[in-house]
C-alpha cells in the first residue's frame, strides 16, 4: 500500500502532532500493522461487514451489469475506504478486464478458481454456458438460471396454448357438430315418433331451438318493421324539410319584392330593411336570436353563428375580451385565431385557420358553460347553416351569388356536436326561438297528410311547454342527422 | 462602496494577494450557459465615496466560469473557461499579448482553478471530465491527472499548511483528499447525500475542511474523525454555491447560495449564523474574503454587479 511511502516522505518538521493524532487514531480500533502518520490518510482498519455488505452488493445480479464506476461510486457514498472497496472488488470477481487479472489469479478461494473458469464461456453465449451450468455456483449463475427459466416459461406457454388450440380444434367442435346433427335428425325422428314416445333430451333441445329461431324470426320482422317505420319518418320529415324549404322560398320572395320596394321608395332605410329581412329570414332559425345584432350584412343570414373567422369585424368584442382575459394577449382583437397560439403551442403558429379556428371552438367549450353552449350553440347553427345553404344552392339564380360567398366564408368543418348532456345550457340560450319554431312545426304538421306519432307528440308537447326545450334540438338532430 | 456593473454574469471574484486594493472577476455572458466571457481586474478606489475602477478587461471566446491570482507574481492571473482551456493572463502586458498560455487538455469545462499558496508555483483546475489537474506555470502541459471521480469536480483546494495536499469537491457527492506524491486520493469522504458545489479548508487548523453542497446545509469536518461531521451549518435556502474561510479568524466563513444571500457563519459559536447579506438580485456564485484587509468581502452574482464591502455594513451604501 502506499502508507510506507508517506511514511518515509512525511519526515517534514511541524508533523509531530499529525503523528500523535495518527497514533490516537489508531487507538480507536484495532491498530492496523501499517500506521500512518499523515493525517491526511485513512488509517482505519478494514472493517469487515462493511467488505461484507460490500461483496453482497456486488454479487447482486443488477449491479454486476452497470459500470464498475457506478459501483464503486455507490460504495464511497456509503463510507467505504479504498481498501474495503478494493476487499469487496476482490472477493467478488468481476468480469470487467480492469479487475479480472490481478485478482482472480491471485485468489486461492476454489469458488473463485471454478469462476475464472467459467468467466470465458459467461461472457460469450449462455447457450455455452449450458453445459457449466452444473459446474456453477449460485453466484454467477444466477443470472443465467433466470434466463433459461424465462425460456422455458416462454415454452411451456406457447406448447400448452397451441396444444389446446388443436385439441379444440380436432375433438370439440367435431364433437359440437355431431350433437347439432343428431338433434337435427332426431328432430325429424321426433315428429314421426311423436305420438307415442317419450320426449328425450335431445327432443327438448330441439324443441327449445325451434322456439329460438321463431323468436329470431319474429325479432327479425320486428327490426324489418322498425326498418319501414324509419323509412316512413324520414319520408315526413322530408315533406317537412320540403315545407321549409318552400316557407323560405317565399320570405325570401318576399323580402325581394319588399326590398325592391324600398329602393324605389327610400334609399337611406336600406340598412335598416336589411336588418329586418335578416330577422325575417333568420326567423327560420333557432338561434341568431343573440348574434343578431352584430351582422346586419344582406344575405348572409345563416352565416353570422358561424363567423368565428375575424373577416367580420363587427365580433362581439366581450368575446373576444373574455378569450383574452384567458389567453392574457392583448392583441387579438381581429385575430381570435392567434389567441389560441398562446394556449396549445408556440410553434404551432404556423397552422391553417381552419384547425386552429377549431381549437378556437373546441377551446371555447373548455372555458365554462356560458361559453362552451355558445360554442355548442354555434355548431348547432353552423350545422342547420350548412343544411340551409345547400337548399339554398338548389333554389335559385340570384342566391347563387350567395352560395359560393357562404362556402367560402365557412372554411373549417364543424366538429362534432358534443353530447347531449350539454343540451340543456343550449337551451337556455335557444330559448326565445322555439316559439317561432313550434309555429312552424304546427304549420307544417296542418300540412303534411301523415303525421307520425312521434312528431305529433313532440308538437304536443312543444304546445304544452312543459319540456319542451329539449325536443326542438332532438328535431334539430335528426333532421341533421337523417336528411 | 458602489457596486461595480459588469457587462456579463458574474461567476467568481477574487481580491489579489499582493494589493488590497485589487480583485479579478469572472464573467459568463448568458450565465455562462453560451456565448462570451471576460476576465475583469478591478482596482478599489482609496476613498469609499469614489467608485470601482476597471484597469484591464480580457475576453474570452467561451464562459470563464474561475480565476486565481498567482502566488508568484503579482501580475498574472490564471482562467477557468467552459471550453476546456485554462488561461493565463498578465496584466502588465498589453492587450494584444493575453492570454500569456492557453492550456488546452480538460475535454470538459473547466470548473475552478486554485493556486498553491504554499509552493507559490503550481495550480489545480478541476473539471467537469471528472479530473482535477496539476499544472505549473512555467509547463505547456499538465504535471498531473487525478482522475478518480465518478461525477464532475466542482473545486480544488489547496491546503493552507500542507503544501501537497489538497481536497477536491465533487457531484458524485463525496469529497476527496488528495497528496500530489500518491498515485490516487488517500482518504474519500462522503460528506453529503447530493452534489458537493464547493470545499475549502480551515486557514487555521489543517485538518479541518467546510463543503457545501446542494442540500443547503454545509458540512465542516475533522479529517481525522471524518465519519460524522463536526457540525451541519442549515440556514440557505437553497443550494451553497461556495464557502470560504476567513483568513482573520479561524472559525469564520462566508458562504454564496443560489438564495441570493451572502452568509457569514461561526461554527465554534452556538447561533452559527453571524451576518447575511441579500444585496443581490439574482444568484450570487462569487464570494472572497480579502487576506489582506480584515473584514473586506466582495461578491457576485448572476445579476451582473461586483460588490465590495466591510463586514458589518451594507453592501448597497454608496
Amino acid at each position: 500500500m502506499a502508507n510506507p511511502s508517506t511514511d518515509t516522505k512525511i519526515e517534514n518538521p511541524a508533523l509531530a502532532e499529525p503523528r500523535n493524532e495518527g497514533d490516537q487514531n489508531a487507538t480507536t480500533t484495532t491498530p492496523k500493522p501499517i500506521s500512518s502518520p499523515s493525517v491526511f490518510v485513512n488509517s482505519e482498519p478494514i472493517r469487515p461487514e462493511q467488505v461484507e455488505n460490500a461483496v453482497k452488493f456486488l454479487s447482486h445480479p443488477k449491479v454486476r451489469g452497470s459500470p464498475v464506476m457506478y459501483r464503486r461510486s455507490f460504495l464511497e457514498k456509503k463510507g467505504l475506504t479504498k481498501e474495503e472497496i478494493d476487499e469487496a472488488f476482490k472477493r467478488v470477481p468481476d468480469p470487467s478486464p480492469t479487475v479480472q487479472g490481478a485478482t482472480v489469479n491471485q485468489d486461492p478461494q476454489p469458488k473463485l478458481v471454478a469462476n475464472a473458469q467459467l468467466q470465458a464461456p459467461a461472457q460469450a453465449q449462455q447457450t455455452s454456458a449450458a453445459p457449466t451450468r452444473g459446474v456453477i455456483s449460485r453466484v454467477i449463475s444466477q443470472p443465467r438460471f433466470h434466463w433459461t427459466h424465462a425460456i422455458y416459461a416462454v415454452g411451456i406457454l406457447a406448447v400448452s396454448g397451441a396444444g389446446s388450440a388443436v385439441l379444440f380444434k380436432n375433438a370439440l367442435i367435431p364433437r359440437l357438430k355431431s350433437w347439432i346433427r343428431k338433434i337435427a335428425s332426431e328432430d325429424e325422428n321426433g315428429v314421426v315418433r311423436k305420438p307415442g314416445s317419450k320426449p328425450s333430451a335431445t327432443e327438448e333441445a330441439a324443441a327449445a331451438a325451434k322456439t329460438a329461431a321463431e323468436a329470431a324470426a319474429q325479432v327479425a320482422k320486428a327490426s324489418q318493421e322498425m326498418m319501414d317505420m324509419n323509412i316512413e319518418e324520414k319520408r315526413c320529415f322530408r315533406n317537412l324539410m320540403d315545407m321549409l324549404e318552400v316557407q323560405q322560398r317565399e320570405m325570401r320572395e318576399m323580402s325581394f319584392t319588399i326590398r325592391k320596394l324600398e329602393d324605389q321608395t327610400n334609399s337611406s332605410s336600406v340598412v335598416r330593411t336589411y336588418s329586418q329581412d335578416y330577422r325575417l329570414s333568420s326567423s327560420k332559425q333557432p338561434y341568431t336570436n343573440g348574434m343578431a345584432e352584430f351582422n346586419s350584412l344582406p344575405g348572409r343570414s345563416s352565416l353570422p353563428p358561424a363567423s368565428v373567422n375575424s373577416s367580420i369585424p363587427p365580433y362581439p368584442k366581450s368575446y373576444i375580451e373574455e378569450f383574452n382575459d384567458l389567453s392574457s394577449n392583448a392583441y387579438q382583437q381581429h385575430m381570435p385565431n392567434s389567441g389560441v397560439a398562446p394556449r396549445s403551442k408556440p410553434w404551432e403558429a404556423g397552422q391553417p385557420p381552419n384547425s386552429s379556428s377549431t381549437y378556437q371552438l373546441q377551446a371555447d367549450s373548455d372555458l365554462g358553460n356560458i361559453n362552451g353552449s355558445t360554442s355548442r350553440w354555434q355548431q348547432k347553427n353552423v350545422r342547420i347553416a350548412e343544411l340551409e345553404n345547400e337548399e339554398e344552392s338548389k333554389v335559385g339564380p340570384y342566391y347563387s351569388s350567395q352560395a359560393p360567398e357562404q362556402t367560402a366564408r365557412r372554411p373549417w368543418v364543424p366538429p362534432q356536436p358534443p353530447p347531449v348532456a350539454m343540451a340543456e345550457a343550449a337551451e337556455a340560450i335557444r330559448r326565445p326561438k322555439p316559439t317561432v319554431q313550434k309555429e312552424q312545426q304546427l304549420t307544417s304538421d296542418h300540412k303534411l297528410d301523415q303525421p307520425l306519432n312521434e312528431l305529433q307528440s313532440v308538437t304536443d308537447i312543444s304546445e304544452t311547454g312543459g319540456a319542451p326545450e329539449a325536443r326542438p334540438s332532438e328535431i334539430v338532430e335528426e333532421l341533421e342527422g337523417n336528411c | 462602496m458602489p457596486a461595480f456593473k459588469i457587462p456579463f454574469n458574474g461567476y467568481s471574484v477574487k481580491f489579489s494577494p499582493f494589493y488590497e486594493n485589487r480583485l479579478a472577476v469572472a464573467t459568463a455572458q448568458n450565465f455562462g450557459i453560451l456565448g462570451n466571457g471576460r476576465v475583469h481586474v478591478l482596482s478599489l478606489p482609496p476613498s469609499p465615496g469614489a467608485p470601482i475602477v476597471e484597469t484591464a478587461a480580457y475576453d474570452t471566446s467561451d464562459a470563464v466560469y474561475d480565476i486565481a491570482w498567482s502566488e508568484s507574481h503579482d501580475s498574472i492571473l490564471v482562467a477557468a473557461i467552459a471550453d476546456g482551456s485554462v488561461k493565463v493572463y498578465d496584466t502588465n502586458l498589453p492587450p494584444a499579448s493575453n492570454p500569456l498560455r492557453s492550456l488546452q487538455e480538460h475535454t470538459r469545462e473547466v470548473h475552478a482553478v486554485d493556486y498553491n499558496p504554499s509552493r507559490r508555483d503550481s495550480f489545480l483546475t478541476a473539471s467537469w471530465d471528472d479530473s482535477i489537474k496539476l499544472w505549473t506555470v512555467d509547463r505547456p502541459i499538465s504535471v498531473r491527472t487525478f482522475k478518480e471521480h465518478a461525477y464532475c469536480v466542482y473545486a480544488a483546494a489547496w491546503n493552507p499548511r500542507h503544501a501537497d495536499v489538497f481536497a477536491s469537491a465533487s457531484g458524485d457527492c463525496t469529497v476527496r483528499v488528495w497528496d500530489v506524491r500518491e498515485p490516487g486520493s488517500t482518504m474519500i469522504i462522503p460528506a453529503h447525500d447530493f452534489e458537493v458545489l464547493y470545499t475549502d479548508w480551515n486557514k487555521y487548523d489543517d485538518c479541518i475542511l467546510a463543503t457545501a453542497s446542494v442540500d443547503k446545509s454545509i458540512r465542516v469536518w475533522d479529517i481525522r474523525s471524518f465519519r460524522v461531521p463536526i457540525t451541519v451549518l442549515n440556514g440557505h435556502n437553497y443550494a451553497i454555491r461556495k464557502v470560504k474561510f476567513s483568513p482573520h479568524r479561524g472559525s469564520l466563513m462566508v458562504s454564496c447560495s443560489y438564495d441570493m444571500t451572502v452568509c457569514l457563519w461561526d461554527y465554534m459559536v452556538e447561533d452559527a449564523l453571524v451576518g447575511r447579506y441579500d444585496h443581490h438580485t439574482e444568484f450570487t456564485v462569487g464570494v472572497d474574503m480579502s487576506v489582506l484587509v480584515e473584514g473586506l468581502l466582495a461578491s457576485t452574482g448572476w445579476d451582473e454587479l461586483v460588490y465590495v464591502w466591510q463586514h458589518g455594513t451594507d453592501p448597497r451604501a454608496p
